[in-house]
């Protein structure tokens, strides 16, 4: 569905993707791990077509025998069009809209009316929090609700694929466990996920197979249970002594 | 309250409606693409001009006038953006400022070389040009207009970013560029409208601008876009609201300065209102209605 091989990224003048290649199937969970800085959001970015790769063949194929979309070329809003939605790191919400607008804004490239209003629906159902809170500003929910209404806002859009950035950031466990769990639904209601994670432990628990990210390289791939025996990975990322 | 402050009060708001107008564009566009058009005052002028040829083409009914320099601003604000600014998309602010001065001069020297620096008389219609009683005012016709016109243009604005998809788009563009690039939102059209509805609003203000004073030239644009761009930074830049109440309130301010001092004051009203700025700023840093917007990462 999703397949990169050998994208460059430089940020500015810094090297930071050196030749990515990574594939997420249809209906799979996928996740990125690495540390701080391997280039992870970077990857998420280039995919989404918010940063250009110097180099590489990146490509999109929303449905199985379909044409395909050339990341490398297409703008970001063709890329939203075709199926690939981005929650991005650090959740970014628009604060001074509402939480109904954040949702609206989510589904903006949309003309199916109705259908959008039935999705508002479904994403209430699915963060009951929301729905009490459509009509305030996003930015006086909380950290938790936030990333809801991030991730409902990335669901707005009817992604075939989507792209979920540090999930987990800064929230407390409780809510991380709950939003792991929606994750886990929504990719069992048919959406392909590619997670990028630090919490390396839960993002291997939940993943059917994952790659290791280290600063710009793939250092590792395997499935979600290789990894997590992996000596290397349990040293670097799992705490293990 | 004496007629004459009555009227002076009327004064300040009709000149507050056309600061308003202008303000609104600096902010629009200061809110999206973080760029402090400096030319946006010399699309004023292009839209005095524009109504002075439209007057001296017979039988075209003054509302049509109205729209057509509506629709000459917003083409011209959206060429300049094309020309001037899209190119620098990505570049430190400094460099669109520059290039907005650059813009604001060419336009000023290529008005000039056309037209002349010689100021021209700018004859309205009879009917607008008629006096009539408002209880204890006596108003012309033009500046009642001018005062109704603003309101209803900036009502529909208002209403406009607080309910169309555009507007909603607008708003998500003004406060994170790239989240709103993630929900599938053009930006360049974002930023193309922003100028658009900016400009047709500075070009409406040129029709007021000449026929509240009579006269124009190439370089009347300074003033309203420097007192402008003021009372946007007054109501805090990037906030709409914020500039139309900047806007009236450094009306008012000026025209009461004037109005209600002893007259050797008057030659003071300019350091009066960068008195003002200077004081407001020193109190509220993101003006009166702005929000502190932390840099994004």
């Amino acid at each position: 569905m999703l397949e990169l091989d050998d994208i460059h990224v430089f940020l500015k003048r810094t090297y930071v993707l050196k030749g990515i290649s990574l594939f997420v199937r249809r209906g799979e969970i996928v996740a990125l791990i690495g540390a701080n800085g391997a280039g992870k959001s970077t990857t998420l970015a280039a995919i989404s077509g918010l940063r250009r790769p110097r180099q590489g063949r990146m490509v999109f194929r929303p449905e199985p025998g379909g044409p395909e979309l050339d990341l490398t070329k297409a703008p970001a809003e063709e890329i939203v069009a075709a199926g690939l939605s981005h929650c991005p790191e650090g959740r970014q919400i628009f604060s001074q809209l509402t939480v109904k607008e954040n949702l609206r804004i989510g589904a903006y490239l949309r003309r199916d009316q109705e259908a959008v209003g039935k999705d508002l629906d479904w994403v209430c159902r699915l963060f009951p929090v929301l729905a009490e809170r459509l009509g305030q500003r996003a930015g006086t929910l909380s950290g938790g609700e936030q990333m809801m209404l991030a991730i409902g806002r990335a669901l707005m859009s009817r992604p075939k694929l989507l792209l979920m950035d540090e999930p987990s950031l800064g929230l407390a466990p409780l809510i991380v466990e709950q939003i792991f769990e929606i994750l886990a639904r929504l990719n069992r209601e048919g959406v392909t996920l590619l997670l990028v994670e630090q919490n390396a432990q839960l993002a291997l628990e939940l993943a059917q197979r994952a790659y290791v990210l280290e600063t710009g390289r793939m250092t590792l791939t395997g499935t979600g249970k290789e990894l997590a025996g992996n000596e290397l990975v349990q040293r670097a990322y799992l705490g293990a002594v | 309250m004496s007629a004459y402050v009555l009227e002076q009060v009327f004064n300040g708001l009709i000149l507050g409606s056309m600061y308003a107008l202008v303000a609104i564009g600096f902010s629009m566009i200061y809110g999206i693409v973080r760029l402090i058009n400096f030319a946006h005052g010399d699309i004023v002028m292009v839209g005095a001009f524009v109504t002075l040829a439209l007057i001296a083409v017979p039988g075209l009914p003054f509302p049509l006038i109205a729209l057509l320099v509506m629709a000459a601003g917003l083409i011209l604000g959206v060429l300049i953006e094309r020309a001037a600014f899209r190119p620098m998309r990505g570049a430190p602010q400094v460099t669109g400022f520059i290039a907005s001065l650059a813009v604001s001069i060419l336009m000023q020297n290529l008005g000039v070389l056309i037209l002349t620096a010689q100021p021209r008389n700018f004859m309205l219609p009879e009917y607008l040009q008629t006096i009539f009683h408002l209880g204890p005012l006596t108003v012309r016709a033009i500046d009642l207009a001018i005062l109704i016109a603003s309101v209803v243009l900036m009502a529909v604005l208002v209403l406009m970013v607080k309910r169309t998809r555009l507007g909603i788009a607008m708003r998500a563009t003004a406060e994170n560029i790239d989240a709103a690039r993630l929900m599938g939102i053009n930006i360049n059209r974002v930023i193309m409208f922003a100028f658009a509805i900016g400009s047709s609003l500075a070009g409406m203000a040129g029709l007021m601008w000449g026929g509240k004073f009579g006269q124009i030239d190439p370089l009347l644009g300074f003033v309203p876009g420097l007192k402008a761009f003021v009372a946007a930074v007054i109501g805090g830049v990037g906030s709409i609201p914020g500039a139309m109440l900047g806007g009236y309130l450094l009306g008012l301010a000026e025209v009461l300065f004037v109005g209600l001092l002893p007259p050797i004051y008057s030659a003071y009203r300019d350091a009066f209102v960068f008195g003002t700025l200077i004081l407001i700023l020193l109190i509220l840093p993101n003006g009166l209605l702005g929000r502190s917007v932390e840099e994004r990462a």
